[in-house]
């Protein structure tokens, strides 16, 4: 029998000064590997205090206008500049500033902790959106679900510990150079219809479970004969690791994505089966999203993406940002709402964002077309140990830039590491001849100002 | 004042410039100047001005390298540089990757960058950057700074210590990297690998048991003599093309719907399936690749020499219309959003540069300025583009004129075919009926392109906004990529398709062939020459063995661009047949195999793990499909269901829909068909568990197996273990395997007395059972 660890892989580990971390992990390892269910994602015990035990993230992709939803800039002078152009009132006890395009999310004010200073290196999509996920610009890197799932396994070893809702590009849920068992699995890839979408192949009564088990048993002593008389390959390992997890996923995972059982004021106050298609807004079921992602967060899930797109609203910001908003909102404050109602909310960060914003229009002035603009946007968290009705950063008077309170993506990184238990720059992977961690050369700033 | 000495710099594209104050020059003599100019400089503001200049966002460590007083005066841990003693300069440390410090902080700069800096230090460090610099902006290639622009030379190949060791100049190329580093290649495949090395590579099939067996011998006997006679025979084989056509499938982003137009609507290209046939044959004819690329970019400008060859010449331009498209629907931009497409296949396909960037502003790090962008756009503006009914739904793309073929069959749909997917009309919402066809139902279409009546020269659209027009620009070409001697200038009237097609493949392109190559090389050892085979430009990867691609490509333009010469001159060299498995502790050296001193085992890419479980239960049906389920369907995809259907044949001939990929295939990373993919990503997603152990497919293939076995080797186990491990792992049971066998399928038999009576039934399911364990192993899977 040899070790699902392979001496690489222990080398890997107890070389990348995360001692802690490692020795536990591998500890943990060593008892799964007897029961012949070798997994790095077996459930470990965060170094530090972890505020949170999972994070939902509502990715928004294609740049959220943030001055007509969360950062309010009215006019200041006799001149008219760039700012909002929906109306915005102050909600909850806290009295946030939120737009008339999100009623719903505005009912659970007390539950945000806006992050109106946040900056990006680029305006450019795809590099801008790889950087969100990877912390990286340009190369494959792995992305923050896979990073967490690397630091903590996920808490129920019959479901994948990062799943990825409405995905369209593989590098956001890559694992890169950890093993790719940290990897996420896609549910609904490539603008499938979400009101359908599932885990391909998740059921097959073509023998019972408990052969299905044998049978697999067969598949593995041949998987590990093979990979003993190789010189070690990662990729072998991670394929023994991947059939025990579609093996489990097969019994679990059916009845989790199974939402009929959900009364029907649940589905309608998630606006299930809700698609709103209107310019850049496309159907994204985004209802059944946060429904599912409520399901898979109480199975016990570490990491869960949603998306919805896009909110590159160039032509008609108007039109398609109403319809974006309208699209997400409703589903949102369900989302909360059932967090908290469930006890959930203080263990789950929700985070929303996307890869940038866009620059205010200026009122009346006749035009509807927006950019991009990194330089200063926003982000909200919710539960997980932050504050709630909380504002942190603020951009100057027309929203251009972040003048206070910044926060660059490593920092927004360094922080949901650090609410989830994480060292932010010590978590770390060697590979190719030096450590690399999620927050890059830089490293990263936890925003301790927002810590409830 | 000697300001302006910056004119004269090799680097005159950065903004760099002394200012008038009366700063004395240093006391540096001309080679040791030319030296800084052409090495140091560069090498500083390329990898270090991010963070030590006076322009860097974040100033790193205090420390600024803008002039020579800069660089003495060092940052915050003190002086840097100690001139003369590169070993006492923490400088040099630091570039090292000693200590702790490690800069760049990325990955260490390559050797010969390293030793120039340590030269330059031991010279004392001259340094003719006096005063101060205004900011410097990032730096951007030029044809003269950056590799892949300069001409492609054709190196000697470097000295080798063990000279027996290479079957060919590529082996040199190779060990020589392998002996500097202090290491040596591992031992040769056993034959019995090799076969299947050889199979998987040249036809994405397996060798049978018996062809694996004479294989075998004949090795024993003349051992390199056997390899060129399996590979000439497999090389000679209709199944070579139809492997190596779909590698260049991705290239071309080949699809056979539209895709997603943003819309949701996803319009069939019933036609489209005409080019993939055209570039199986191509590959199998070993159509040179400058005409290859040629046809594809002006076919329809070619002379046919009979009608049948127009016909080829007229499909091989589906290339530059079966992109994706975003919906024509209010977007003032859709006839440059094809263009666009069109712009981006010819240059990150067949130059490996990515052009499309500098549709709004000039690329930010690769020599394409906006200009070039709208020389190519008026290539194709002065083109039409046909992609036929675009599923009768003018919102996303108006119906367009198709090629009509003269040589090819006719074929009408079938008399009981009946079409159930109606257009929607977009003000009801309601279905309304399919516009009669303007040809005769079995008509033979093909899309393409063809020239406009008249030639245009594009304007540049100011922020890539078809409203917003600058000035216009003469069709031309990359400037970048200049060729002394070889200019080729468009004609007045012509849309400049066939100049383009001269133009990528004169033999002066410092581009086109060094791509191939490396897409070539990348097919034979699961990794390129240059790591981002689709991008050869600044952020893409530098060559791991320089020398080797620009060998390989002169080599390959000599031989007359024969992509089959170059594939044997590969898989015949020594390197191509080391082993997989070597060293723990060499492995560990150089796990991702740069140096190449063993070979990169590959997983089975989505067609091949189809075909070949096809073919390890008989089901496969080696006869081209012909046509596709979709020829006779204008109908957008998203209305209609899953519009495939089961097939035997083999995987290239299913249908490519975009958005609605096979769901046999869809499990193990296809691309998506909307862009250039030169690699495939290799992930191992549950998903892929999944599939192999639920899919109806592998249930149904292993049934087949198993009843196959049970009919020829009746209550023989031994016979049907064998039989069984030698169609799917095409070898004898090791020792203990048999009884292992034995033991599952008696097992199993007693697990499903509970489910089934009747032990006829139950003994199938077993064995079939076994049969799906061997189709999901990692030895089925994996190639060594």
């Amino acid at each position: 029998m040899n070790s699902p660890l392979s001496r690489r892989h222990l080398l890997r580990s107890s070389s990348c000064g995360f001692g802690y971390l490692a020795l536990s992990a591998l500890c943990r390892e060593k008892a799964l590997a007897d029961l012949a269910t070798s997994s790095g994602l077996s459930d470990k015990v965060a170094p530090f205090h972890a505020r949170a035990k999972r994070v939902i993230f509502l990715c928004m992709s294609g740049g959220p206008a943030q001055l007509d939803t969360f950062d309010y800039k009215p006019q200041t002078g006799k001149k008219k500049h760039p700012g909002s152009v929906f109306n915005f009132s102050q909600h909850g006890e806290s009295g946030l500033w939120i737009s008339e395009l999100m009623p719903e999310t505005a009912k659970q004010a007390d539950k945000l902790c806006l992050l109106n200073g946040m900056n990006a290196d680029t305006g450019n999509h795809s590099q801008s959106f790889h950087q969100l996920h990877t912390g990286d610009r340009l190369r494959s890197r792995p992305s923050l679900g896979a990073w967490i799932n690397y630091g903590l396994g996920t808490a129920n070893q019959n479901l994948p510990g990062f799943v990825s809702l409405n995905t369209a590009k593989p590098q956001s849920y890559s694992s890169a150079f950890l093993p790719a068992v940290y990897q996420g699995s896609p549910l609904g890839i490539n603008g499938e219809n979400m009101s359908t979408a599932t885990l391909a192949n998740i059921t097959g009564d073509h023998l019972p479970t408990s052969a299905k088990r044998q049978q697999l048993d067969l598949i593995q002593a041949m998987n590990r004969e093979h990979q003993s008389i190789r010189s070690d390959d990662p990729a072998l390992e991670a394929v023994i690791e991947s059939m025990e997890l579609g093996f489990r996923m097969q019994s679990e995972a059916p009845g989790l994505l199974d939402t009929r059982n959900e009364p029907p004021a649940v589905l309608e106050r998630y606006r299930v089966g809700h698609n709103v298609s209107e310019g850049t807004c496309k159907p994204s079921d985004f209802g059944r999203q946060c429904l599912l992602a409520r399901r898979f967060a109480e199975a016990g899930v570490r990491f869960i993406e949603v998306n919805h797109g896009s909110w590159d609203q160039h032509k008609n910001h108007r039109r398609d940002l109403k319809a974006n908003c309208e699209a997400t909102d409703a589903p949102i404050a369900a989302l909360l709402e059932d967090l908290e109602q469930r006890g959930l909310l203080d263990d789950t960060l929700v985070v929303w964002g996307g890869e940038f914003g866009r620059p205010g229009l200026t009122p009346d002035d006749g035009k509807d077309e927006t950019g991009h603009n990194a330089n200063g946007f926003t982000f909200w968290l919710a539960g997980g140990g932050v504050k709630g009705g909380h504002v942190h950063g603020k951009t100057d008077e027309t929203g251009a830039r972040a003048v206070e309170g910044k926060v660059h993506f490593r920092d927004l990184h360094a922080t949901i590491l650090h609410l989830m238990g994480l060292p932010a720059n010590d978590l770390t992977y060697f590979h190719e001849g030096r450590n690399h961690r999620l927050t890059g050369p830089e490293g990263g700033q936890v925003v301790t100002e927002i810590l409830a | 004042m000697k300001a302006n000495f910056l004119y004269a710099s090799p680097i005159p594209w950065m903004a760099f410039a002394l200012t008038a104050a009366g700063n004395e020059e240093p006391d540096i003599t001309t080679a040791q100047r030319d030296f800084f100019e052409t090495k140091i400089r560069p090498a500083l503001v390329k990898h270090c001005y991010e963070c030590h200049s006076k322009d860097s966002k974040k100033l790193g460590g205090k420390l600024l390298l803008d002039t020579r007083d800069d660089v003495q005066k060092g940052g915050e841990s003190g002086a840097v540089l100690v001139a003369g003693k590169p070993d006492d300069s923490l400088f040099m440390h630091a570039l090292r990757w000693e200590d702790s410090l490690e800069m760049p902080p990325e990955e260490p700069l390559p050797d010969a960058v390293i030793s120039d800096f340590r030269k330059w230090i031991e010279m004392g460090a001259p340094d003719p950057r006096t005063g101060p610099v205004v900011p410097v902006s990032l730096p951007v290639s030029t044809p003269t700074t950056h590799w892949s622009f300069k001409a492609v030379q054709n190196p000697p190949a470097p000295q080798i210590t063990e000279t027996d060791w290479g079957y060919d100049p590529i082996d040199q190329f190779i060990l020589a990297g392998i002996e500097k580093a202090g290491l040596s290649p591992a031992r040769d495949a056993p034959p019995e690998t090799l076969v299947r090395r050889l199979y998987f590579d040249l036809t994405g099939l397996a060798p049978s048991y018996d062809e694996i067996h004479a294989f075998v011998e004949d090795y024993a006997g003349d051992r390199r003599a056997s390899v060129e006679k399996l590979v000439d025979t497999l090389l000679a084989s209709p199944h070579f093309g139809e492997r190596w056509g779909r590698h260049w499938l991705d290239v071309a982003r080949y699809g056979e719907s539209n895709g997603n137009d943003g819309l949701s609507r996803n319009p069939t290209f019933p036609h489209a399936w005409r080019y993939r046939d055209y570039v199986i044959e191509s590959f199998n004819r070993d159509t040179p690749f400058d005409q290859f690329i040629t046809e594809q970019i002006a076919g329809d400008l070619l002379p046919g020499e009979d009608d049948a060859q127009r016909d080829r010449l007229l499909v091989a331009t589906g290339f530059l219309a079966l992109g994706a498209k975003p919906a024509k629907a209010m977007n003032d931009n859709f006839n440059m959003d094809v263009v666009d497409d069109q712009i981006a296949v010819v240059g990150s396909g067949i130059m490996g540069i990515s052009v499309a960037c500098a549709r709004c502003h000039d690329h930010k790090h690769d020599p394409i300025p906006t200009r070039d962008y709208y020389a190519l756009a008026g290539i194709f503006q002065s083109t039409e583009t046909l992609w036929g009914n675009a599923g009768h739904e003018k919102l996303t793309a108006p119906a367009t004129d198709l090629h009509v073929l003269k040589t090819a069959p006719k074929v009408p749909a079938p008399a009981d075919f009946i079409e159930t997917v109606a257009p929607i009309d977009s003000n009801t919402g309601e279905p309304r009926a399919s516009p009669a066809s303007k040809w005769p139902d079995g008509t033979p279409l093909a899309m393409g392109v063809r020239d406009r009546k008249t030639a245009v020269n594009s304007r540049i659209n100011l922020k890539g906004e078809s409203k917003k027009l600058g000035d216009i620009v003469p069709r031309g070409f990359l400037t970048a990529c200049n060729m002394p001697g070889a200019e080729v200038t468009v004609e007045k009237r012509s849309s400049g398709r066939l100049e383009l097609a001269k133009w990528l493949t004169h033999e002066d392109h410092p581009l086109t062939s060094r791509v191939m190559v490396n897409r070539i090389w990348l097919h034979l050892f699961g990794q390129g020459l240059v790591a981002t085979p689709d991008d050869f430009g600044v952020f893409g990867s530098p060559p791991t063995h320089p020398g080797l691609l620009d060998h390989l490509s002169s080599r390959f333009i000599t031989n007359g661009w024969s992509v089959k010469e170059l594939i044997k001159a590969v898989v015949l060299s020594h390197t191509y047949q080391l082993d997989s498995t070597d060293d723990e502790a060499k492995v560990a050296l150089d796990p991702e195999n740069h140096l190449y001193t063993r070979h990169l085992r590959r997983r089975l890419d989505a067609e091949s793990l189809r075909d070949r479980i096809l073919q390890a239960t008989g089901e496969l049906e080696l006869k081209p499909a012909e046509g596709s389920v979709i020829r006779h369907r204008d109908i957008l995809v998203n209305l209609a269901g899953s519009l495939h259907e089961p097939s035997r044949h083999r995987s290239v001939y299913l249908c490519f829909l975009r958005n609605s990929p096979p769901p046999e295939l869809a499990a193990f990373d296809l691309p998506d068909g909307t862009m250039v993919t030169g690699k495939r990503e290799v992930t191992a997603l549950p998903a892929q568990s999944l599939f192999l152990m639920n899919s109806p497919f592998l249930v149904e293939q292993s049934r087949h197996l198993a009843r196959h076995l049970l009919r020829t080797g009746g209550d023989d186990d031994h016979l049907v273990v064998t039989e069984a491990l030698r169609r799917v792992l095409c070898r004898n049971p090791f020792e203990g395997e048999f009884e292992r066998a034995s033991t599952f399928i008696s097992d199993l038999d007693a697990e499903l007395q509970g489910n089934h009576s009747d032990a006829i039934i139950r003994k199938e399911l077993a064995w079939a059972a076994y049969c799906q364990a061997l189709l999901a192993s990692s030895e089925f899977r994996y190639i060594d």
